[in-house]
């Protein structure tokens, strides 16, 4: 979850007892007569009780804890791809505490995998530990994907958000350079600032190989944007003078976070995909070990017509294959967190009929 | 069904040309069968235009789909529909085979839908798909295609640049006149209409429907109409047949239905449906819902809503009851409906009672300082093509150009006229939504603009400015973000500008107010999101987050547009009762006549009527309903179909039926190219507004030459449609509709 | 005015826009390429890239000269003139010296182009055809077990990077098997020219990368289905239904037409990758095109054929969208209309 818990203003008043009569007086002398026979007491009320913190933070946890939770947990496809990416975690910290970096000749060359306990994955031709390699990996791969993601999202959300909502010439300053981006061929672009830079923090790797990748991002952020803004609850909240910063967070931004999930998951992927391609063809500088270093090493040796190195070639493919389905599931999956009619069903409620949504799918075929 | 007793039976047709007899279109679905056509008979006549009338949801165009065994999956149709051909062996179109049934559909029985936009393959042209339809049939494709053009040209519209456009080329009018020229390429027997002109302007509406008599009579054909709309089909029907909750509940003809409905739904139907003509005070809108498919209540369907149910309705599902000759409704108490659900229309040739409400608030009332002030208001729109535009000519389209318009308190003034005419950038531009592009829009004398670029001297702030003018949105449903709970959404304004309340007040408050707008109770209400609240309801949270921070003036654009037939009125209604209690001035948009009278005759409002971009006339309702100055006043009021069944649309008070491009707009007075009076000078010189003749100043003003004593309008040559020869269609492109909406 | 002018521009503007950016890279950016050949040549002559670069000892007008050469850039020049020269030169298709082959850029890459463009534009044709008709048979057999397998075949060969697709093609096709070569353009010993054998040998030679490309496009076939159930349930199918047209009428005109529509716009933002991905490609199949060059340059620090390769790269990328740009226009009538989302 991206969204922060801490949106609500914190209006620390804790009494409201004498707030301001901030309506003028209601003239409910013989007009109308309200539907409920009163007055135009509602225009005025407050309550009787002051909402404490624990109120206020009981909501919050409501509604961005256990709603996307009980959404998640009733999904197979989500259930799946948490699994596949906690496993991978996990792999990577006990890495880090439990399983010792691998050195040269620590066991016999070429170890089949599954042969021994003591190297699970096998070993290579200079006696390494595959498994060790494999894991350590993680880390490392972790740290591009992420860094790789957030930079592409975080700059194509922004450019299209912006674009698309201001308009006017930021619109097409942005537009033009969204569009140059897009021209441009995206690994050739990262080979030769590879080897210009030549990156050794993976954090520097994974935002170089998303150079170019924000720009279809922000294309598609803004056609969408330019639909969203002319949308009368969008118009609405202008008219009431929310400041754009609000609109944009509060009414624009949840429509466009399915989208952002699937694309967020999308880049992730992409960098994994080029960060690995590119180590494999040794322009990345190799500081750490990891799967791309491995397939580069391997096919060096032409593991790929050695039957007894092939499983040197295999491993990292399975690592990357699998952490890219255990994404792609999750992305698809989390978009029904943003989904209000999902929303409402797992909502900690009773009162609203679960049935709500096919009484709703009725009605429009009714129509039809 | 038993038709043992004649008294207890359906009319019969002599000559029918379809039979439907115990029709049913089930849905299987998760919790039971749901029945969206239950048991359904009814004759169509050979010959007749036969009006279907029903609201959303009561299963009137599956009936529709079953005439020629199209429902779509997974529905079911069971029962008989009997089709009888002019000559030879009559059918069960149920029965059919695929074979059969394509021989069946478009030759004989052919179909109009609602959306003509979406009902064309957009990557071929109109030719193609009269073509494919020609030879799918095996007819001859050259007769075929001479055959096209006489119906499109009937149709009003140039054949070979019809035939040769693709479908997005076309405007919404245009299209929706293609797909009934499609529709009758083969030259079918029966014709069933499903909404034809539901996403249409009313002046297109009516222009159509004109149209549709002669086509039918010129045709021999036998039209199956259905709608929402009573008034729409009233002059065009031979019969109407009124539809509740998936079953008929009333069929006669059209006069007696009118004047003499024997149904209590029929008669609450035509008291809630605004109109020219009847006394808006008695106007009633029905309480309660039409009932879910799934679950239709036992006996009568409608006895939760009907004022007269009583045990026997609770239990015993009315079989129909002839009334005379052709005229059956399905109710145990069809003899007191009449007295139970008395008709508002009855009194309408009582016209004193309409002139008697308004007298006593006069135009002297709008005398003191306004609270909005337009001065000479244009908002032009640059075409651009797309944000790298560079190259693009500024083709600019003038939205609104220069209208004078002064709101005061407590006021209420409905802006009128077709989509495309600017009426809701003017409304937009009238709340500081929308920035002019020349002109002064002044909030109690304060510049609007000039306080939101900090210009000059600001007696009033931007953000009081802001407060006080607001707007509720035409479609309930995009005006709430469908991903935030109606707290959040009512929240946002109170957080806003009342920041010392805290989450309990604002909590109390919204349930008050939900409470105030009949939204009980409204603990269950507060935490919904959009999707789980009706039309009706939706529309009632925006006018709440609308009041909730106590605006003096509000936008309503086409409020109630949105909303069945029957609710209209209700939240009019809401609104003016609103009104009275925060003294709040209004500005609505409509682009319905009798929504218009209803709300201003009501609040003693002025109606303002706008052509292509600019104010034609403004006016006390009596006067713009009962004496309209300009010919497009007269037009529209043309249009605007009445509960009568010898309104005869008659002769079409305009030379075009399309609209002329806004982007390009006739020169002079820019109605001349459609204008019956038009004449020579009307091309060369723009009119101004002026008092109308023989009234008092303030009650109506119209730019028309016409109401000028001495002008050269008098001694120029009448223009006629063969002067304007070039100008055919003008209104071909999709620039049409583009300014508004 | 006319939208296809306004492409043509923006494709104009980002060859001009690539063409500065490696012009400030060459003179800029730290560890650039004139202080890299500056530096090899003042230097000991390692020999390290070819013999020419030996010429040490030669005072520095010599070798501002020799970096004229391989650079089209004068390092004495002032910034205006050597931006200008170096515009123009570019543009003229002067793109240097290869210091690792000591031939003309221009030689090395306009031989290598046309391979490339070869192996991607079948790759590209095959793998959309074939996208079209498997994602219109499982449109059609929707919810069948033949959807959920070709679904779920999908969704784990989009997990898969293609270039592993490419390094098991060659493991078992060439090496394992022995089906297809392992390497190279031409087959050798045959006489180059328009007989039947060469061209048997070409097509034998590209039809590895071929394949490998066309699994990288598979993935159209998952997006032609969602078209194509999203078409089956539009009004005009219903409609046309109705009108009784055939069967085939529907399936080509209305339901193919319709669907291809987005997943051309798709094929046009995935052209830049495809282009980026020809890189790997030609490296694991040493299929000597413009990305084997690239890669060839990077890892031997030959920063002219680098920089040549890929603003070649990108000028390819840019003429292959501007015509799919225009065709587009072809298939879809409502091209070029303000609501278009521009691809």
């Amino acid at each position: 979850m991206t969204e922060k818990p801490t949106d609500r203003r914190a209006d620390d008043k804790e009494s409201s007892d004498d707030v301001e009569e901030v309506f003028g007086e209601p003239t409910a002398a013989d007009g109308g007569t309200p539907i409920d026979g009163g007055t135009a007491a509602p225009f005025r009320t407050t309550s009787d009780v002051s909402e404490s913190r624990t109120d206020r933070y009981r909501r919050i946890f409501r509604n961005y804890v256990v709603t996307p939770f009980s959404i998640v947990r009733n999904d197979k496809r989500a259930l799946i791809g948490i699994t596949i990416l906690t496993i991978y975690s996990l792999a990577g910290l006990a890495a880090i505490f439990f399983v010792e970096p691998t050195e040269s000749f620590e066991g016999q060359p070429y170890v089949q995998p599954f042969e021994t306990w003591e190297f699970p994955f096998g070993t290579n031709q200079m006696g390494h530990d595959l498994f060790s390699q494999t894991v350590h990996s993680v880390v490392p791969i972790f740290q591009m994907m992420i860094a790789g993601a957030l930079f592409t999202v975080i700059v194509g959300t922004t450019i299209g958000v912006v674009s698309g909502y201001k308009g006017g010439l930021a619109d097409r300053v942005l537009s033009t350079l969204t569009d140059v981006f897009i021209n441009l061929p995206g690994l050739p672009l990262v080979i030769v600032l590879a080897v210009l830079f030549n990156p050794e923090n993976e954090v520097m790797v994974g935002i170089l190989l998303s150079v170019a990748a924000w720009a279809g991002l922000a294309r598609s952020i803004r056609s969408q944007v330019l639909t969203l803004r002319e949308e009368s609850f969008v118009e609405a909240a202008r008219a009431m003078d929310i400041p754009t910063s609000l609109i944009l967070y509060k009414e624009v931004l949840p429509h466009l976070m399915p989208y952002v999930m699937v694309n967020t998951a999308n880049a992730a992927r992409g960098v994994i995909f080029s960060a690995v391609g590119l180590y494999f063809l040794g322009i990345l500088p190799f500081t750490s070990n990891n799967w791309g270093v491995m397939l580069n090493q391997a096919y060096e040796v032409d593991a790929y017509f050695r039957p007894i190195a092939f499983h040197w070639l295999i491993i990292p493919v399975v690592a990357i294959t699998v952490l890219s389905i255990g994404l792609i599931l999750l992305a698809q999956s989390l978009d029904r967190v943003f989904n209000p009619r999902v929303r409402a069903r797992h909502a900690d409620r009773a009162d609203i009929d679960p049935e709500e949504e096919e009484g709703d799918a009725t009605m429009t075929m009714g129509q039809v | 069904m038993t038709a043992a007793d004649p008294d207890r039976s359906m009319p019969r047709a002599d000559d029918p040309i379809a039979e439907v007899r115990n029709l049913t279109v089930a849905f299987e679905m998760d919790r039971g069968q749901s029945r969206v056509v239950d048991d359904l008979s009814v004759d169509i006549e050979r010959g007749e235009i036969l009006g279907v009338v029903g609201e959303s949801g009561s299963g009137k165009s599956m009936f529709a789909s079953s005439l020629m065994d199209a429902v779509v999956e997974p529905g079911v149709a069971s029962g008989d529909v009997t089709y009888h051909p002019p000559s030879g062996e009559s059918v069960d179109v149920l029965e059919l085979s695929k074979g059969e049934l394509q021989e069946l559909r478009w030759e004989e029985v052919a179909m109009v839908f609602q959306g003509a936009m979406s009902s064309f393959n957009p990557v071929r042209t109109i030719r193609d798909h009269f073509v494919e339809t020609l030879s799918a049939h095996d007819y001859n494709v050259s007769d075929g295609l001479e055959r096209a053009r006489e119906l499109i040209s009937d149709l009003y519209m140039d054949p070979e640049r019809v035939l040769s456009s693709y479908p997005h080329e076309l405007s919404g009018g245009m299209s929706q006149r293609v797909l009934i020229a499609l529709s009758l390429i083969l030259d079918p027997e029966l014709l069933v209409m499903d909404e034809p002109t539901a996403a249409l302007d009313l002046l297109m509406q009516r222009s159509i429907i004109s149209l549709l008599d002669g086509i039918q009579e010129k045709h021999d054909l036998s039209i199956v109409f259905i709608t929402h709309d009573l008034p729409l089909v009233a002059g065009l029907a031979d019969r109407i047949a009124v539809m509740y909750a998936f079953e008929m509940v009333e069929m006669g003809p059209t006069d007696e239905l009118l004047t003499d409905a024997a149904h209590p739904y029929t008669r609450a139907l035509l008291n809630s449906t605004p109109n020219l003509r009847a006394p808006i005070d008695r106007m009633r809108s029905i309480d309660g819902e039409s009932p879910d498919p799934v679950n239709i209540p036992s006996g009568c369907s409608y006895h939760p809503r009907c004022p007269m149910a009583d045990e026997q309705c609770r239990e015993v599902d009315p079989e129909p009851y002839r009334v005379d000759g052709d005229h059956a409704a399905n109710c145990h108490y069809w003899e007191e409906a009449a007295e139970a659900v008395p008709a508002v229309t009855e009194e309408f040739d009582d016209a004193g009672e309409m002139g008697a409400a308004a007298t006593e608030r006069t135009p002297e009332r709008r005398s003191g300082e306004p609270v909005l002030s337009m001065d000479d208001v244009e908002v032009y729109f640059e075409q651009e093509s797309s944000a790298f535009s560079l190259f693009s000519d500024p083709d600019d389209v003038k939205a609104v150009d220069g209208i004078d318009l002064d709101v005061y308190d407590e006021d209420v003034v409905v802006l009128v006229g077709e989509s495309g005419c600017g009426k809701t950038t003017l409304g937009k531009t009238a709340i500081g939504l929308q920035r002019p592009t020349g002109g002064v829009v002044e909030y109690r004398g304060q510049d609007v603009w000039q306080a939101r670029d900090l210009v000059g001297d600001i007696d009033i702030p931007y953000e009081e400015i802001r407060q006080s003018l607001q707007i509720i949105h035409q479609d309930p449903g995009s005006a709430l973000n469908t991903h935030r709970r109606v707290r959040a959404v009512l929240e946002t304004p109170l957080k806003r500008w009342y920041p010392e309340l805290d989450g309990n007040d604002r909590r109390e408050r919204i349930l008050g107010m939900l409470e105030y707008v009949g939204m009980t109770p409204p603990e269950d209400y507060i935490d919904r999101y959009p999707f789980q609240l009706s039309g009706g309801e939706m529309q009632r949270i925006a006018l709440i987050r609308a009041l909730l921070i106590n605006p003096e003036l509000i936008l309503a654009d086409e409020a109630v547009s949105a909303l069945d037939v029957s609710l209209r009125v209700e939240m009019m209604d809401l609104l003016l009762e609103l009104q009275d209690t925060f003294d709040t001035s209004y500005l609505f948009i409509s682009h319905n006549l009798a929504n218009a009278r209803y709300i201003t005759e009501k609040a003693d409002g002025r109606i303002g009527v706008m052509y292509l971009g600019e104010l034609v006339e403004i006016g006390s309702p009596e006067r713009i309903i009962n004496d309209p100055k300009h010919p497009y006043t007269q037009a529209l009021r043309w249009a605007t179909p009445e509960l009568d069944p010898d309104d005869d649309p008659g002769e079409r008070p305009m030379r075009k039926i399309d609209i002329p491009d806004a982007a390009n707009p006739p020169s002079g007075c820019r109605y001349h190219t459609r204008c019956p009076e038009a004449r020579e000078a009307c091309r060369h010189q723009r009119p101004e507004l002026v008092e109308a003749e023989g009234e008092e100043p303030g009650y109506q003003q119209a730019a028309c030459f016409r109401e000028y004593e001495d002008h050269e309008y008098w001694d120029s040559e009448p223009i006629t449609d063969e002067d304007d020869a070039d100008s055919v269609d003008s209104g071909t492109g999709p620039g049409t509709a583009e300014a508004d909406d | 005015m006319d939208w296809r002018v306004e492409r043509l521009t923006q494709g104009l503007l980002t060859v001009f826009l690539v063409i500065t950016l490696s012009f400030v890279i060459i003179r800029f950016m730290p560890g650039n390429p004139m202080d890299y050949i500056l530096a090899q040549m003042s230097g000991d002559a390692t020999g390290a890239t070819s013999g020419e670069g030996g010429a040490s000892g030669s005072d520095m007008e010599q070798q501002y000269e020799l970096v004229q050469a391989y650079l089209s850039m004068n390092p004495s020049d002032p910034l205006h003139v050597a931006y200008f020269d170096y515009m123009s030169n570019t543009l003229r298709g002067d793109l240097g010296q290869s210091i690792y082959y000591s031939r003309p850029v221009s030689d090395i890459l306009g031989r290598a182009m046309p391979w490339t463009l070869f192996v991607l534009s079948w790759g590209l044709a095959i793998g959309f055809v074939l996208g079209i008709i498997t994602g219109s048979l499982i449109a059609y057999w929707e919810g069948s077990k033949l959807d959920v397998g070709l679904t779920a075949y999908s969704v784990i060969m989009g997990s898969i990077p293609y270039y592993v697709l490419a390094l098991l093609l060659i493991v078992y096709m060439a090496y394992r098997w022995q089906i297809f070569p392992t390497n190279g353009r031409v087959p050798e010993g045959v006489t180059a020219g328009l007989n039947w054998p060469f061209i048997k040998g070409i097509i034998y030679h590209a039809s590895l990368p071929i394949a490998s490309t066309v699994v990288f496009s598979g993935i159209a076939s998952l997006s032609m289905r969602g078209n194509a159930i999203r078409v089956l349930g539009e009004d005009y199918l219903r409609v046309a239904r109705l009108r009784g047209l055939s069967d085939g009428v529907i399936a080509t005109q209305y339901v193919a037409r319709n669907a291809i529509l987005p997943l051309y716009t798709g094929l046009m933002i995935s052209i830049g990758s495809l282009f980026g991905g020809s890189v790997i490609l030609e490296t694991i199949f040493r299929y000597r095109g413009m990305g084997y060059y690239l890669v060839q340059a990077a890892n031997a620090r030959d920063y002219p054929l680098m920089m040549g390769g890929f603003m070649l790269l990108t000028i390819c990328v840019v003429i292959a969208l501007f015509i799919t740009d225009l065709t587009y226009g072809l298939i879809d009538p409502r091209a070029g209309d303000e609501n278009r989302e521009a691809f």
